[in-house]
């Protein structure tokens, strides 16, 4: 009887809390970019297929995509450490070397409502690949765990593009 | 006797002065709490002021020289005084406040409580709470009818717009919309409403002839997750940004026709528009674009704090008062 009275006050204390508490998150970013030495069509050419990530980011064992690079394309991605990612691409754009996809929320990494860019320009033999991202944390309320913090968010993503970054100018340097 | 013509005087000074008060723009930074103040007399910015916490809505609010902020992560509204560009009041505003709107005259703001779900009133020169409405979920954008009677406010997580009645401090009737209504949009002289609908990807065209009772008069297809709207070009143009097609879409108010797509924003959010320019909010890019309201060509960026929001009627002239 006690116990239950204590539940119920303490279920009371922590709806008020919440209540008492601010708002959720706020959206986070991140840019990354790299300068490659080699012209931005040859480094287009490496990750402009939807489903070649897994040639060219490390930590990708698998991206296969269900209708290649077409709007709407979903890819399965499973990572070389476990977990899996489900992404579709949501806007294509061949002439600017370009593309953006949504990640489905609930995947290995620590963030939500992910959408992301990755878009490659240049001149002459150098180019420039660009890839950002927009998404809230992992966790939708407040006070959330360490590891589903907005830190953590932003350090997931931020690790995702710098690998795949620089694994890219390796590959897109080598002779 | 006397007064009349003195009165016909009075307006007359009255009337070119607000026409030719310099505009600014207040962009709220939601990452380094502060709001940007753009002089768009030089496009350049002019101040940074410091607000509460996570600010995100906005309306400047020219009639009381006054610009108000919701801070969502305080809890707050931040009051700032055009004229001296700080923040002179805080108000508490619920649990976590999204948007704002003035009403025409200039004397109320109205903010949507989002966790709270109220819709929330302030006298705009005593900051006194006047208004406090029960809402359904997510209430987000919020836009003032023609007459300030009326009060409408997405309920997004519903997907319907909710319509106040200001003097009865009551909801009065409620009309569906698109998926995830976020934005709202008064269109004064076609006596309409826009709600921008987050996840159906369009607009839904509200006809608020009779304010109390709005009703569904047309969709409007435009990119990936429309997040504001601003009339432009005298009225002849309505612009919606695109936050994840990093586009704007140019309609035709009159015949609901996609004009134009703008394309090399980033992430635009909030848009608001004054004499012959637009001026776009590029959250990932941390600027504004200032466009031609005409053509749509983009005439120049202007650096902003970081991850800017700009929700709401971030223009105002504080001379105009």
């Amino acid at each position: 009887m006690l116990s239950r009275r204590l539940a119920v006050a303490a279920l009371t204390l922590l709806a008020s809390s919440g209540v008492a508490l601010a708002h959720g998150p706020t959206r986070q970013k991140v840019v990354e970019k790299i300068a490659i030495d080699a012209p931005a069509d040859a480094v287009w050419a490496q990750v402009k297929n939807f489903d070649a990530l897994a040639k060219w980011h490390p930590a990708v064992a698998e991206s296969l995509a269900d209708k290649g690079n077409a709007e709407g394309s979903v890819r399965q991605i499973k990572l070389k450490g476990g977990g899996a990612l489900t992404e579709t691409l949501e806007r294509y754009n061949e002439a600017g070397k370009s593309y953006t996809y949504r990640a489905k929320d609930g995947g290995a990494l620590p963030v939500t409502n992910y959408t992301s860019t990755i878009t490659v320009s240049g001149e002459g033999a150098k180019s420039t690949v660009e890839w950002r991202g927009a998404f809230y944390r992992g966790f939708p309320n407040n006070d959330p765990p360490p590891d589903q913090n907005d830190e953590a968010a932003v350090k997931a993503i931020t690790g995702v593009y710098q690998a795949g970054l620089a694994n890219l100018k390796k590959l897109a340097e080598k002779k | 006797m006397p007064s009349l013509p003195v009165t016909a005087l009075l307006l007359l000074l009255a009337l070119p002065a607000a026409a030719l008060a310099a505009p600014f723009a207040y962009i709220t930074n939601q990452a380094d709490h502060t709001v940007t103040v753009i002089d768009l007399a030089t496009d350049q910015p002019v101040a940074t002021v410091p607000v509460d916490k996570s600010p995100a809505g906005v309306v400047a609010v020219s009639a009381a020289g006054k610009v108000f902020v919701t801070a969502p992560d305080s809890n707050a509204v931040s009051v700032i005084d055009m004229k001296t560009r700080r923040t002179v009041a805080t108000l508490p505003a619920g649990q976590g406040a999204v948007g704002i709107d003035a009403a025409p005259d200039g004397q109320r703001v109205y903010v949507a409580d989002w966790f709270g779900q109220h819709l929330l009133g302030f006298d705009t020169g005593t900051h006194a709470e006047v208004l406090r409405v029960k809402l359904g979920r997510a209430p987000a954008g919020v836009a003032v009818s023609p007459d300030g009677r009326h009060v409408y406010v997405a309920e997004r997580d519903d997907n319907v717009v909710a319509v106040v009645d200001v003097a009865a401090a009551a909801v009065v009737a409620r009309v569906p919309t698109g998926e995830h209504p976020f934005a709202l949009l008064v269109d004064g002289p076609r006596r309409r409403l826009y709600a921008l609908n987050v996840y159906s990807d369009d607009l839904s065209v509200i006809d608020i002839r009779d304010p109390a009772r709005p009703q569904r008069a047309g969709t409007v297809k435009v990119g990936k997750a429309p997040y504001g709207a601003a009339l432009a070009a005298g009225g002849k143009r309505l612009y919606v940004t695109n936050q994840r097609d990093d586009s704007v879409s140019v309609v035709d108010p009159d015949t609901l026709a996609l004009v134009q797509t703008l394309r090399g924003f980033g992430y635009p959010e909030g848009i608001a528009s004054v004499g012959d320019r637009v001026l776009v909010v590029n959250w990932m890019d941390e600027n504004v674009s200032v466009l031609d309201a005409r053509t749509g060509r983009e005439l120049k960026r202007v650096d902003t704090g970081r991850n800017p929001r700009g929700f709401g009627a971030f223009i105002g002239a504080p001379g105009s008062r």
